[in-house]
């Protein structure tokens, strides 16, 4: 009986209203605490990291304060030509990626719609899937030497066998009703290939870019750091060599802005391209 | 009643197994459905009426027998069966005008024509307010009108419905039962509609064929004839009717006997 009144009590004020508790099952938080508990994080984040360079407890020369790291990203930016790398990363990322997607995602789309393309083509990319990309460094740079084609070639042969599957899932998932639905209204291959499933499944080819954009980033900083003079990778094995630990840290800090940023174009992309999915109900 | 619109003459249907084996799901399926009228397949769960929709669709080949449309064999979909399904099948993409005039669009109707009868059809359906609303704006039934009108826009001979109304609420049940009556009456259209729903079968159907499960044949053809030929487009007064008790009566009986067969 006690028991039963001390948790009653433990979940009621006096005014007989329920106590708020921090950690509610699956109760949405609002959204001045969203961003409150957002910042928290990174505050904690760097206060850590600025309290443990500045009292001693780790070695400044591999790692060095935040504000050093974030004056000479500056530095790098406004005196040494840092913006020229970011671009050629950024032009080596969206070249490979749209050679990839121009091949995967008709190829995909084709494969979910004909059982017969996908009998051709799902043996041979299914296999391809396995192999490690970067294991062909090697093999591309005795084909393609030192120019752009190997590293273009690195992120097109980690993106494109991923993408196919992704795509050829999403179409696969286009619900046989929407089909058959088209079939009764008297509509042919084309027409229930081009003007139903195809717009079916756009937006979920959406969603697969923009997953596979994030792995084209890791293939291209495999690829800079391996083997190139130029890019945000080749500049971070340059500061390597001479022990500056606070241009790598910028290296990685752009890099990991970059990729936020192009999630964020194609999730803005997403919005605009498909109005009508936001009125969901 | 009139001229026999479609026949379907000595139907079955197996489905192969994973194993190899078959395993036959209609069983020697002969029924007719007459020009305008409203005919529904009726039976428990597992008696095929899905399955024979589907082929009048031309979705599913049978295994033997044939299905004629007037006087051609039904050979794979087209245009003049239209079908309605139970999830919801509007094109997210389109608005709705957009989505009923899909079919006309992709027959080559011209575009004057295309906005006429897709106003009249959406008119019909009851959804002018919401011509220009993309269907993730709307609410179930309302999606089902959009598919209905949709169909009926596209001219088809004969209407196939396959549970059309089992995904919604009692309330918007009723309305949309009510809806299909007013259509069968106003537009003339010839249909064939699948339910396990005794009341939906007894208030729309001209005809009523009950198929038996395990594998699916036909075991009665019911007339509702209490309803005089008529058809009535107010449920109140349908179950008031005198017959309309026994029929249903009767219509339970014949479930209650395909349950205890299990």
């Amino acid at each position: 009986m006690s028991e039963v009144n001390s948790r009653k009590a433990e979940n009621q004020s006096l005014t007989g209203k329920r106590n708020k508790r921090f950690l509610e099952v699956r109760k949405p938080v609002s959204r001045r605490q969203k961003i409150l508990s957002g910042v928290g994080i990174w505050a904690v984040f760097f206060a850590v990291w600025y309290l443990s360079t500045h009292a001693g407890w780790v070695n400044k020369l591999l790692v060095p304060a935040p504000e050093q790291v974030f004056g000479s990203l500056y530095e790098l930016i406004a005196e040494r030509g840092f913006m020229s790398d970011i671009g050629i990363s950024i032009a080596r990322v969206i070249g490979a990626f749209l050679m990839a997607s121009v091949v995967a995602v008709p190829l995909g789309i084709l494969m979910g719609t004909f059982p017969a393309i996908e009998a051709i083509f799902a043996p041979f990319v299914s296999a391809w899937r396995y192999l490690p990309a970067p294991s062909f460094i090697p093999i591309l740079l005795m084909w393609f030497g030192t120019g752009e084609a190997p590293k273009l070639a690195l992120l097109f042969i980690g993106v494109i066998f991923f993408l196919i599957t992704l795509v050829m899932d999403a179409t696969k998932n286009v619900r046989a009703e929407l089909i058959e639905t088209a079939l009764t209204l008297g509509a042919n291959r084309r027409i229930t290939l081009f003007n139903v499933v195809l717009p079916a499944v756009l937006p979920d080819v959406m969603v697969a870019m923009r997953q596979m954009l994030a792995m084209a980033w890791t293939y291209l900083v495999i690829a800079e750091i391996v083997a190139s003079t130029t890019g945000i990778g080749a500049m971070m094995m340059r500061a390597r060599r001479f022990l500056n630990t606070d241009e790598i840290l910028a290296g990685i800090l752009v890099i990991g802005a970059l990729g936020l940023l192009f999630d964020l174009l194609f999730a803005q992309l997403h919005r605009w391209l498909f109005p009508y999915l936001r009125e969901k109900r | 009643m009139s001229d026999a619109l479609l026949t379907m003459k000595g139907i079955s249907k197996d489905f192969e197994l994973a194993d190899g084996s078959a395993i036959r799901a209609v069983n020697d399926v002969s029924l007719t459905v007459e020009e305008n009228s409203v005919c529904v397949l009726l039976g428990p769960s597992g008696c095929g009426k899905s399955t024979i929709l589907r082929m009048m669709a031309g979705l599913e080949d049978p295994s033997a027998g044939d299905i004629m449309l007037k006087q051609h064999p039904v050979m794979g979909p087209a245009r003049e069966r239209g079908m309605v399904f139970q999830a919801y099948t509007s094109f997210d993409w389109l608005s709705v005008r957009k989505n009923v005039e899909f079919g006309m669009k992709i027959n080559g109707v011209g575009a004057r024509e295309r906005k006429e009868k897709a106003e009249h059809f959406i008119k019909l359906v009851g959804l002018e307010k919401f011509i220009d609303a993309y269907p993730t704006q709307l609410s179930g039934g309302m999606r089902q009108r959009v598919a209905i009108a949709r169909t009926l826009a596209n001219g088809p001979e004969l209407l196939l419905m396959d549970e059309p109304f089992g995904a919604l609420d009692a309330e918007t049940r009723w309305h949309m039962q009510e809806l299909m009556v007013q259509i069968a009456n106003e537009e003339n259209t010839s249909m064939v509609i699948v339910t396990h729903d005794l009341e939906e079968a007894i208030f729309l159907a001209d005809k009523i064929i009950f198929l038996s499960a395990h594998p699916g044949r036909v075991k009665e053809v019911i007339i509702p004839d209490f309803k005089d030929g008529k058809r009535i487009a107010d449920k109140e007064h349908i179950v008031q009717l005198p017959g309309y008790a026994a029929l249903e009566h009767k219509l339970m009986r014949l479930m209650r006997e395909e349950g205890e067969r299990e």
